[in-house]
């Protein structure tokens, strides 16, 4: 019954309705990247991301997985820079340019799985509270609203120092802090497509809720959600950094917050050991930038009345 | 930090309630007061619970921690709980703790040994003077180039607004505060040291002396904090003008042979100064992270300052204390701003 | 019309700004001389004050200021430590060592004029002794007094219930009766709203304010003889690299760090001009604590220390495989002493060491035979396994606040790793609470020590332990050994102090083949000074000593100031002229700015 639709389509004669979707699939997202390529500065964040995760993932290479070592450390402590050690060494005499790259994995990883787990729960509470109108969606905004007005950082602080120190605690408190943005968001859009005259038509023909929202709904707000991921990456990697700045993450993972927090408490400021503080800061600001741009552009591609990139 | 992402669509999705009521007759609104206020008192409630809840969470026996490891007997042990309530079941505390703060009694600071209110009324002046200069001053620059960027929007000027306060707002506030630090305090090259290093005052000055001391002390927290917070505030006014642009009020008033100038002046920007102003309000729990940091790096006598060092005993009442205004804080300015919006946009009787 | 208007007026707030700005900027970096006169000798400090009240205040810095506003009994010697006169002039005890008299001098005055005499002192400890809340601080100085009174104005006895040795160095500020009898609830009373605050000390507490500043002015009557800087201002920097970045400025004279200054602030500060740095020997020993089965008194067990380490060969296996050499060298850079016997070797006439066959000397090889030889044997993954068939590891507790605790966890992790052995480093800001519940393994541990080892010796007795689980006790470390008791009961007794000295050798040496406390380091006092503005002062010891916290008043009173006036005009009239240029530029800049603005419209207006 359901297939319908698709065999009606003229375009249709040979290809299975799956191979249509496929295709049909395949077209928008070359016609979203043409556009996309039109955002220079969506183009430039996107390439400084693909530079960065080269790094990332390639460092076991490059700089050999004992880089972390102290006992092994090559130099003596605070070297500053030289052609042996092109970013100095740091306070235990380790290649601080090895740390840099090593520490973009966790500082990368942990935006990721933080702005991944942000974003799904804030998708979920807010596809639901969109399909589910009346009390629950009431008492699921209100609790939106209220973590949106609370100072996130005491509550993630608060929350770090509750749990056990870990790179997971710190995952689950930006995690935990962040969705109401997105509920937001995917409430808004929710509503607008549960409007659409197809909803109704599924939810005649006996569609449940999970296939109303998985199959439909969902869908329709998956473009949103990448573009809020995107963003949501951006304050993850911020907020990671000011939490091992603070000292409530975990000391022993090489991070670019831990970096700057070790270059902090050996005292760099005042010593004028600028290459133990000035490249992780760079770094974190670098790929924070390249996402919020790359964002920009996914969100202005998909939504151009926001005017956000013209 | 991090609920707000530097999008269009999320800062206006972030506003939580920006719906007036349909018409602006007098009952309606008061329904429509009555209903923020509850909703706040809502929300404090909220707070009041989770702050309870959340710091009996924190490992460790608080009357262990406060006497330091001291040596100390079970019954003196069980004496300090007398004193400070602990030896209740959770949820007479819970009802005591409520009581209390209603009254505005937060408890007694186990680390000061004075009343978490006194502490907190210390150390809040300077907060305020921080983080109220900080945010006047970030909410005028966002507004002036956010305005500015939207009616040449496209052009260089609009280029280089925009990217200058994506890239600061991508900055580390901690991170540039430091910079800031070595560059203009200590003096870097032929860069002098200008300002002082940290502290709020040099505790030597009285008189007109003593409030440009402070004012000397106060430039570079402010620095730091505008930087990083004014483009928010550029972002959203950039965006609601952006709106306001396709209105045909604006052609027709441009029509009518207006400067162009002047139209953006008189009819634009105040209509999309509102939405701006409200939701510079709700990004306020933004700005008290950034004063945590700031405080921190400058040394400022601050309640940032306080709630770190309350953690980090963990001094269980102030730290309490300080989770409740906070955040009753924030609620009560996003109240405020929900209950003048009304009465202040024209549209909404609409 | 109104373009214009509204120009002007942007204009002149610019304007007034910049004006602002080249009159802060203006203003000189504080210096050692204040707009009056004053001779100011500013320290920077990071620690906030818990209270200003001597009954409750415990914290370093607190505790140090009380030094400087109140006279105690006695006081110790710069040069060698010894007790010598302060409110008391002199002290004998009675045959039977019960009974205690002082002599109090008549030439100590209150700071609102009225005499110090033997009857503020007997109120103050009279005081501790009937109010709980006036004993939070200081308790366990009167715990074993039976009773205190002045018979006349010069003359305090003390009534002991059994013989102390700690009667000369009783460190309990004596504060004025006439001011503190009006006090109604001592665990209340922070003593920080009436100033100026009476005193007898060498400065007179005159103002306070939180985590901003506590200043004191110099007491002109003080008996010992008036301190040479008119007014000592603790100014806070939270950030130990702002408090040297203003040292560097001279916006403070004196920076201590805490606990010290890093290697690197000290290798960038050594090179600077007008800065001397104080790389002292250190009175604090850094070890590696190793929970030894932690037990109450009456035998119950507390917490769940490793069973394996309960085996004094696993125990030196563990530290033969720590490398100290690489400690100092590495994570101290040289500014620590290499760790020995319990007490540091600065106070010599106690410093141990271990003879050649007793020292635990790196050695990884031996380490790994030693564990082999108690059992803990590798599996297949080259783990070490204990008795219940697991894999080892230890959890370390770890001072979160602590850089070199962190760093060198990095390196027990990695050698003990080498070793077969696990390390999960557990670094908590809180550190008391699993450390009273014993829920650790092994931790780091520093004690300061004082001239008299009395106490950094007790907390290893069996008598210290807590009474039962519930309690908590003086306890350091739940270590509980009889023959180191046998030998701490000897050295309480013995008052010949070559023969003293020589028993507490004895427990030093006891203490290191039990292998409960490792001694890994003794980090030195590194703080620095601005020799422009301060001439000299006065070390404790006197010869290679530190300035901050010490035993006595003596660094802040004999400070004296160098004459600098000279320089610090000249630097004010910098700060003057850099503040006008900077001011300046600020205009030309905003002029410029406009203009074009100007221009801008005025084609947009074509």
């Amino acid at each position: 019954m359901t297939t319908e639709t698709a065999k009606g389509d003229a375009g249709a004669r040979t290809a299975g309705p799956r191979a249509l979707a496929r295709q049909r699939r395949r077209q928008s997202v070359v016609r979203f990247w043409k556009q996309y390529r039109t955002h220079r500065a969506g183009l430039a964040g996107l390439i400084a991301l693909a530079l960065f995760a080269l790094l990332a993932l390639t460092a076991p290479l490059t700089f050999g997985s004992d880089v972390a070592g102290v006992t092994g450390a090559p130099g003596q402590p605070m070297e500053s820079p030289s052609a042996e050690f092109p970013l100095g060494t740091d306070r235990f005499g380790r290649d601080l340019l090895g740390l840099l790259v090593w520490g973009s994995r966790v500082s990368l990883l942990v935006g990721l799985l933080a702005a991944a787990l942000s974003v799904a729960i804030g998708t979920t509470v807010g596809i639901t509270a969109g399909h589910f109108k009346g009390a629950y969606a009431t008492v699921l905004m209100r609790i939106t609203d209220w973590f949106l007005v609370m100072p996130t950082l005491v509550l993630a602080i608060a929350l770090a120092t509750v749990l056990p120190r870990s790179l997971g605690t710190v995952v689950l408190a930006i995690g935990v802090t962040s969705w109401p943005t997105t509920a937001r968001l995917v409430r808004a859009q929710t509503l607008a497509v549960e409007s659409r005259p197809y909803i109704e038509r599924a939810k005649a023909l006996g569609g449940g809720h999970w296939h109303v929202m998985s199959r439909h709904v969902l869908p329709n707000v998956m473009p949103l959600v990448l573009a809020q991921t995107t963003l949501m990456i951006s304050s993850s990697i911020l907020a990671e950094a000011t939490l091992a700045f603070l000292g409530v993450s975990d000391p022993n993972v090489v991070s670019w917050g831990g970096l700057l927090q070790d270059a902090r408490e050996a005292g760099a400021v005042s010593s004028g050991n600028w290459w133990y503080l000035v490249p992780p800061g760079i770094a974190i600001a670098v790929v924070a930038l390249a996402f919020t741009l790359c964002g920009r552009a996914v969100e202005s591609v998909l939504n151009p009345r926001l005017g956000v990139g013209r | 930090m991090t609920a707000d992402a530097p999008s269009a669509a999320a800062v206006k999705a972030a506003a939580p309630a920006v719906r007036g009521p349909r018409a602006r007759t007098g009952t309606r609104y008061l329904r429509y007061g009555a209903g923020k206020v509850g909703g706040a008192a809502v929300s404090l409630l909220a707070v009041l619970v989770t702050g309870f809840f959340l710091f009996r969470l924190i490992p460790g026996d608080p009357v262990k921690t406060m006497t330091g490891g001291r040596p100390i007997s079970e019954e003196q042990l069980a004496a300090y709980r007398r004193e400070f309530g602990l030896d209740l079941p959770l949820w007479e505390q819970f009802t005591d703790y409520c009581g209390k703060a209603l009254t505005g009694d937060l408890g007694t600071s186990y680390q000061f040994r004075a009343p978490v209110i006194d502490k907190i009324s210390e150390a809040l002046p300077n907060t305020l003077l921080l983080t109220g200069t900080a945010f006047v001053l970030y909410t005028v620059l966002g507004i002036v180039l956010g305005t500015r960027s939207a009616w040449r929007h496209g052009g260089l000027g609009d280029r280089l607004n925009t990217g200058l306060a994506l890239t600061l707002y991508s900055i580390p506030s901690f991170w540039l505060g430091l910079l800031l630090i070595i560059v203009f305090s200590v003096g870097i090259g032929p860069i002098p040291g200008l300002f002082p290093t940290g502290g709020m005052e040099s505790g030597s000055e009285e008189g007109f002396a003593y409030v440009l001391d402070v004012a000397h002390h106060l430039i570079l927290p402010v620095v730091t904090l505008v930087a990083v917070e004014y483009g928010q505030t550029l972002l959203v006014a950039r965006s609601a003008l952006l709106d306001e642009m396709g209105s045909d009020y604006l052609t027709t008033a441009r029509a009518k042979g207006l400067r162009d100038d002047l139209v953006r002046r008189r009819h634009a920007v105040p209509n999309a100064l509102l939405p701006t102003v409200t939701l510079v309000f709700v990004n306020l729990g933004r700005t008290v992270a950034g004063v945590i940091l700031v405080e921190t790096v400058f040394s400022w006598p601050g309640l940032g300052g306080l709630f770190y060092q309350a953690l980090s005993v963990p001094d269980l009442p102030l730290v309490q204390g300080l989770f409740l205004f906070f955040a009753a804080a924030v609620i009560v300015m996003n109240t405020l701003a929900d209950l003048v919006y009304p009465l202040l946009d024209p549209r909404v009787g609409r | 019309m109104s373009t214009q208007k509204q120009h002007s007026r942007a204009r002149r707030l610019l304007a007034a700004g910049a004006a602002v700005l080249t009159l802060s900027a203006g203003l000189a970096p504080q210096q050692a001389v204040a707009a009056d006169g004053d001779k100011v000798l500013t320290v920077a400090v990071a620690q906030s004050v818990d209270s200003l009240s001597p009954f409750l205040a415990a914290r370093l810095l607190s505790t140090s200021i009380h030094r400087l506003m109140y006279e105690y009994l006695t006081n110790y010697d710069p040069g060698d430590a010894r007790a010598v006169p302060a409110l008391a002039t002199e002290w004998k005890s009675s045959p039977d060592k019960l009974t205690w008299t002082y002599t109090i001098r008549s030439d100590s005055k209150w700071s609102d004029g009225q005499q110090a005499t033997a009857e503020d002192a007997a109120w103050t400890f009279n005081k501790m002794m009937t109010d709980e809340a006036a004993a939070t601080a200081n308790g366990s100085f009167v715990a074993n007094f039976r009773k205190v009174t002045a018979p006349s104005p010069t003359e305090l006895v003390i009534e002991l219930k059994k013989p102390q040795a700690t009667m000369t160095a009783l460190d309990v500020p004596i504060v004025p009766k006439h001011v503190w009898e009006k006090v109604g609830d001592f665990s209340k009373f922070n003593n920080d709203k009436d100033f100026p605050v009476v005193g007898n000390g060498p400065f007179v507490l005159t103002d306070y304010k939180p985590d901003s500043y506590v200043r004191l002015k110099a007491n002109k009557d003080f008996w010992r003889g008036a301190p040479k800087f008119d007014e000592l201002v603790f100014r806070y920097y939270k950030d130990q690299d702002a408090a040297v970045a203003a040292l560097r400025k001279g916006e403070v004279s004196f920076v201590a760090g805490a606990p010290a200054l890093t290697p690197a602030q000290a290798a960038s500060l050594k090179g600077e001009k007008n800065i001397h740095v104080n790389d002292a020997p250190g009175r604090r020993f850094y070890a590696l604590a190793v929970n030894p089965g932690a037990k109450a008194r009456n035998g119950q067990k507390i917490g769940d220390g490793h069973p394996s380490l309960l085996d004094q060969r696993v125990r030196h296996a563990l530290f033969t495989a720590v490398d100290r050499k690489t400690i100092i060298d590495k994570v101290f850079q040289g500014y620590a002493v290499q760790g020995e016997g319990y007490i540091p070797p600065r106070f010599s006439s106690y410093f141990w060491k271990p003879a050649d066959g007793q020292e635990l000397a790196y050695d990884p090889a031996k380490a790994g035979q030693l564990l082999d030889q108690a059992g803990y044997k590798k599996n297949g993954d080259g783990k070490r396994v204990g008795k219940d068939g697991k894999p080892i590891n230890y959890r370390i507790l770890c001072h979160a606040t602590d850089s070199n605790d962190k760093a060198i966890g990095q390196y027990l992790q990695e050698w003990w790793g080498e070793l077969g052995i696990g390390v999960t480093l557990n670094c908590l800001d809180n550190v008391s609470d699993p450390w009273l519940a014993g829920t650790y393994d092994l931790a780091f541990d520093g004690w300061s020590v004082n001239p008299d080892p009395d106490f950094v010796l007790s907390i290893h007795t069996c008598g210290a332990l807590p009474a039962t689980p519930k309690d908590t006790g003086a306890t350091d470390n739940f270590i509980c050994d009889k023959r180191y008791d046998d030998l701490y009961a000897k050295q309480l007794a013995e008052y010949d102090p070559a023969k003293r000295a020589d028993i507490v050798k004895q427990m030093e040496s006891r203490l290191y083949d039990l292998g409960y406390m490792n001694v890994m380091a003794y980090p030195n006092a590194v703080e620095a000074y601005r020799t422009d503005q301060i001439k000299s002062i006065t070390t404790m010891p006197a010869k290679a000593g530190n300035i901050y916290g010490q035993d006595g008043y003596w660094s802040w009173w004999s400070a004296t100031p160098a004459d600098s006036d000279g320089s610090s005009d000249d630097s004010g009239s910098t700060g003057v002229v850099i503040g006008v240029v900077a001011g300046a530029a600020v205009l030309v800049g905003a002029g410029v700015f406009f203009a074009l603005r100007r221009r801008a419209t005025a084609e947009d207006r074509e």
